[in-house]
């Protein structure tokens, strides 16, 4: 599918908490203009997310998680679990996509098979929001659409530790834990590239699918403090994180 | 009244907690939750109200779940998934 953008805003984030990763996403889409914006970013400390319709009680083990050090976060977009750690993520904002909800997921994700496959590897798209390559999971996305603008945000595995991710997940009991550890294994990949490496590939990736001139910028003050608001009343409070 | 929990592996999980009654046979109250997408999200909400006092019998709840649903695309289960996961709570 062709979809141009004349520019893309990217905002290169760094690695922030987990309430602030989301709320950044939240005021970002709450203030986006014509203007897309691509956000790349990281979690310190690692994170846990889950899905806007899971149950962080049902999902994680959120005693561990503090005892690790793992921050714990709900969403605002569906899907599963999933560890933030040895990953990129990426958060794609717009107003202009396609409405069908299959074809907009396929051409954000376009952009980032173009990333991946940068590396020499044939990724490939899995409806509804995986990519993956040799039928091996590489990435997880979702998406939300509020007032007319689109997220997306998903994760670019770099490594697999799966052994952690099922160590602060819940997952079924103990006899069936080995046999799952290595299901998962055999259905995720890690690109094994470093985190700056696949930044620059994901910026190519959006460029080219975009034909678009890309905009490095910084946050503005406004976003700044909105963002501190955000992650602070919402996504740091059990009344968000807790709330289904 | 009673209250009990199902999961469901459609295409994706669906958790079902249940508060129904036992006389009427009908749904007090319910939760979903799971891995699923749903847009636009509220509607669960919207769901998961409509459902208090439908019968708990299978054409009842296709019939409430596709009403209301109409306005919304869901992704990882349907209204016959959705149903199964609802009943499958009464057998456990």
């Amino acid at each position: 599918m062709n979809f141009k953008f004349n520019k893309i805003r990217v905002l290169e984030t760094g690695k922030n908490t987990a309430s602030w990763n989301m709320a950044l996403d939240e005021v970002l889409m709450k203030g986006t203009t014509e203007v897309p914006v691509l956000r790349l970013y990281g979690w310190e400390p690692p994170a846990v997310s889950i899905g806007y319709f899971q149950r962080l009680n049902e999902e994680v083990n959120v005693k561990k998680c503090a005892n690790l050090g793992i921050d714990v976060v709900r969403r605002i977009t569906g899907g599963g679990a999933v560890l933030h750690d040895s990953e990129l993520t990426y958060s794609f904002i717009t107003k202009r996509y396609p409405q069908n909800i299959i074809d907009s997921y396929k051409l954000i994700c376009d952009a980032i098979i173009i990333a991946i496959n940068k590396f020499g590897f044939n990724a490939k798209f899995s409806p509804l929001n995986d990519i993956v390559v040799n039928g091996k999971k590489v990435s997880g996305n979702a998406q939300t659409r509020k007032k007319n603008i689109l997220l997306q945000h998903g994760t670019i595995l770099l490594n697999t530790d799966i052994e952690k991710m099922f160590s602060v997940l819940k997952v079924p009991p103990e006899k069936m834990r080995d046999k799952l550890i290595t299901d998962v294994r055999q259905r995720v990949f890690g690109l094994d590239r470093t985190f700056e490496e696949v930044v620059v590939a994901l910026r190519e990736g959006f460029r080219e699918k975009f034909h678009a001139i890309l905009i490095d910028d910084k946050l503005s003050n406004k976003e700044e403090i909105e963002t501190e608001k955000v992650a602070k009343e919402k996504y740091s409070s059990d009344k968000w994180n807790f709330g289904r | 009244m009673r209250k009990v929990h199902n999961v469901l592996k459609s295409q994706k999980l669906i958790k079902i907690t249940l508060e129904y009654d036992e006389i009427s046979n009908t749904i007090h109250s319910i939760k979903i939750t799971g891995d699923f997408f749903l847009y636009p999200e509220d509607s669960l909400d919207k769901l998961e109200t409509n459902l208090i006092d439908t019968k708990l019998e299978k054409n009842s709840l296709i019939q409430k779940i596709r009403e209301s649903l109409d306005d919304s695309q869901a992704f990882g289960f349907d209204s016959e998934s959705l149903t199964k996961a609802i009943l499958g709570c009464l057998i456990h």
